[in-house]
């Protein structure tokens, strides 16, 4: 039985343009079949029990297999002109939806899983940042986040020191911001939104908002799928599959406040799915 | 300047990056949006390749679209030892390789693509053909350290050794370990370990062979 | 069951520097050599973030982990955490342990507390090793010339002679993998040949 809240919430199931271009996705949510197609000029996703809620937003098809408990969370820069939105496309990996969150806000990896990327030796150090859980939005919150990065986007020249916030918006949907290389005055934003078919199974659809006139698309995507598929083979080898909720089993470190606000949230929300709550 | 038509996350063209970056040829690359975009597919790339697939390689009035053709292009380019030994003998091996890199490309290739990308098509046969293959390249790997040689043929690395090394480091990516195969695990990591070699995701450095930071 | 030494690879197939997996009754291990020759076998599993050590990187005396870093010295303990440099690790930040052995060319697991020396195989050279997706009983029955439970022996026919073999027996998550031994005189390329040939016939009768 899959707790009341976790139906109740937002799951990206599809890419909007693909389903208005006339592709049908069969697909899985919350380990049950559903279908994503266009009816009558409207996108629509149906399950076994019938209709589930749709919006769309952020280039992403999003379904509530319950009764939302709110609306899909907001992403204003996703409206601001001038912005460059990517939907970087879909990848599938066997791990744990949590998991697959979990390495996105997590920055330690830098040095070892992005090497010569995002991070290098003997830059590994993580500095003090912060960490909070929004109670108006209920979203955890990492700020003041900084890392020494040798090519931190497609549009860098040089390494520079990158600041982050990282944002859990949904139990499976995280969303960073960084330094932008163009702009003093605005983040670039990349989303990761996690579709989970089952507990250890998921679809990871990847998206930027992003300032950048000069990068033809194909490469911006390309620079996205590279980071995503470094980690990728880390997701496929963490013991256990799924993402322990209760201490004992993983010991975590100061760098790891926005992992350890995670988990305690997603616990006090009783959003487990994908989750184990026994230390084993 | 040579121009590769490239995606980022494909095996075959990382062979030809990799063939490029230990040979020292520098190339042009136009990332092509093969995922999601399937511009591979389409009419306006057909132009350049109607087959449809990457990589696909340009220099002047050449226009190649095999990547085991591309190799062979930057190792007589880079006039070297990476066509293999000269006798016939060597030289048909190599050819042999060549060809089996492809049955590699269509099994540990396609699991790939299937686990990674939702490819469709059958997958138990793509792993089980992967295997059959791996326990080839195993065999034949095994039977050359027996005899010293660290290579698929002769004593250096070949393009033989680099069309079959990209699907191989990746195929755990399509759920094929390669825990049962000690002899291409170590030949995988020879190759790893070769000056000007360069990783593409899915393949991490090999951070043991540069020394720990000093501790301050 | 009482615990008993498993063949997890063969010397040759672990030089100084490199880490791979093993496995030792259900538990998965990341077996490595240092990178003066000492041979640990230890839980594949890095207490950080659960990551499995068989994917880490050895430097010197030491086995990383290749998510963060986390850096494991002799016996398991957790010797440097590259994220906050200044600090030293807890001692609770510990990898378990598992004996390790190395005798006649071949690597042999254990519980920690194993008493003893893994069994002695004599009159045979490491060969290489081989999965195999049958299982034990259809490896016996497809050569009569086999006898044992977890080390076989016998003597069999390689290119019209008959040489000596052995096979250690490891069982593991994905199936059957045969640790081979040669007879000394026997051709390597030969004997490789025959444990194919052996695989092969094994697997069809399954398949039949």
């Amino acid at each position: 039985m899959i707790a009341q809240q976790v139906l109740n919430e937002w799951y990206p199931v599809a890419m909007a343009a693909q389903i208005r271009a006339g592709q049908r996705r069969v697909t899985q949510l919350l380990g049950q079949p559903i279908t994503v197609d266009l009816q009558k000029g409207a996108i629509v996703v149906t399950g076994q029990g019938g209709a589930l809620h749709v919006t769309e937003a952020y280039g992403h098809v999003w379904a509530c297999p319950g009764a939302p408990a709110h609306d899909l969370f907001p992403i204003p820069e996703a409206s601001e002109p001038g912005r460059r939105l990517v939907d970087v496309g879909v990848v599938r990996v066997k791990c744990s939806p949590l998991r697959a969150v979990e390495n996105f806000l997590d920055i330690a990896h830098f040095p070892f899983v992005h090497t010569d990327v995002l991070g290098a030796e003997p830059h590994t150090e993580v500095n003090r940042y912060e960490v909070q859980i929004r109670e108006d939005s209920d979203e955890v919150w990492a700020t003041k986040v900084t890392f020494y990065q040798p090519q931190a986007a497609k549009s860098s020249e040089g390494g520079i020191v990158t600041q982050y916030m990282y944002r859990v918006a949904a139990p499976t949907a995280a969303v960073l911001y960084k330094t932008c290389p163009n702009r003093t005055d605005a983040w670039d934003v990349i989303g990761i939104f996690v579709q989970p078919l089952s507990e250890e199974l998921c679809d990871v659809w990847p998206w930027m908002a992003l300032y950048d006139d000069v990068s033809p698309q194909a490469e911006l995507i390309a620079f996205q799928q590279m980071i995503f598929l470094q980690d990728r083979s880390i997701l496929e080898n963490q013991i256990p599959r799924l993402l322990p909720l209760d201490p004992g089993m993983e010991i975590p470190t100061q760098a790891d406040l926005t992992s350890i606000a995670y988990r305690r949230w997603l616990k006090k929300r009783g959003l487990t799915y994908g989750a184990q709550m026994v230390a084993a | 300047m040579i121009r590769l038509y490239d995606y980022v996350l494909s095996a075959s063209c990382y062979k030809v990056r990799l063939m490029a970056a230990l040979v020292g040829v520098k190339m042009d690359h136009e990332a092509v949006d093969f995922h999601p975009g399937r511009a591979h597919k389409s009419l306006e790339f057909a132009q350049l390749n109607p087959a449809g697939t990457l990589p696909v390689m340009v220099d002047g009035a050449m226009i190649l679209t095999e990547s085991t053709a591309m190799l062979v292009y930057l190792a007589k380019r880079a006039g070297s030892q990476w066509l293999g030994p000269d006798d016939a003998k060597s030289a048909a091996q190599v050819q042999q390789w060549l060809a089996f890199s492809g049955r590699l490309a269509a099994s540990l290739g396609m699991a790939r693509l299937h686990d990674m990308l939702l490819y469709q098509g059958d997958i138990d046969a793509w792993r089980k053909d992967g295997h059959a293959a791996l326990r080839e390249l195993e065999a034949a790997l095994t039977e050359r350290r027996f005899a010293g040689g660290d290579w698929l043929v002769g004593d250096a690395p070949s393009i033989a050794d680099i069309a079959c090394f990209p699907n191989v480091a990746l195929s755990q990516d399509g759920g094929v370990s390669l825990d049962a195969y000690p002899s291409v695990r170590l030949w995988t990591r020879r190759i790893r370990a070769l000056d000007r070699f360069i990783e593409m995701p899915g393949i991490h450095r090999l951070h043991e062979l540069s020394p720990a930071p000093k501790v301050a | 069951m009482t615990p008993r030494w498993t063949a997890t690879g063969l010397s040759q197939d672990l030089p100084k520097g490199v880490v791979m997996a093993g496995h030792w009754m259900g538990h998965d291990l990341a077996v490595w050599r240092s990178a003066t020759g000492r041979l640990q076998a230890w839980n594949d599993r890095c207490p950080h973030r659960g990551m499995r050590l068989s994917h880490g990187f050895v430097r010197g005396e030491t086995l990383a982990c290749i998510y963060h870093g986390w850096v494991y010295g002799a016996e398991g303990g957790c010797k440097h955490i590259p994220a906050h440099p200044a600090l030293t690790p807890p001692a609770t930040i510990t990898v378990t342990s598992f004996a390790c052995a190395e005798q006649d060319g071949v690597i042999w697991v254990a519980p920690a507390d194993m008493a003893g020396s893994p069994p002695a195989v004599s009159g045979v050279q490491p060969l290489r090793s081989v999965s195999l997706t049958c299982d034990l009983a259809a490896v016996l029955a497809a050569e009569p010339a086999l006898h044992g439970q977890d080390i076989l022996r016998g003597t069999v026919q390689m290119d019209g002679q008959g040489h000596d073999v052995c096979l250690l027996v490891q069982h593991n998550p994905a199936g059957l993998t045969l640790h081979a031994l040669s007879g000394l005189g026997a051709n390597k390329v030969a004997a490789s040949r025959w444990v194919e040939n052996l695989r092969r016939r094994a697997e069809m009768k399954v398949a039949a």
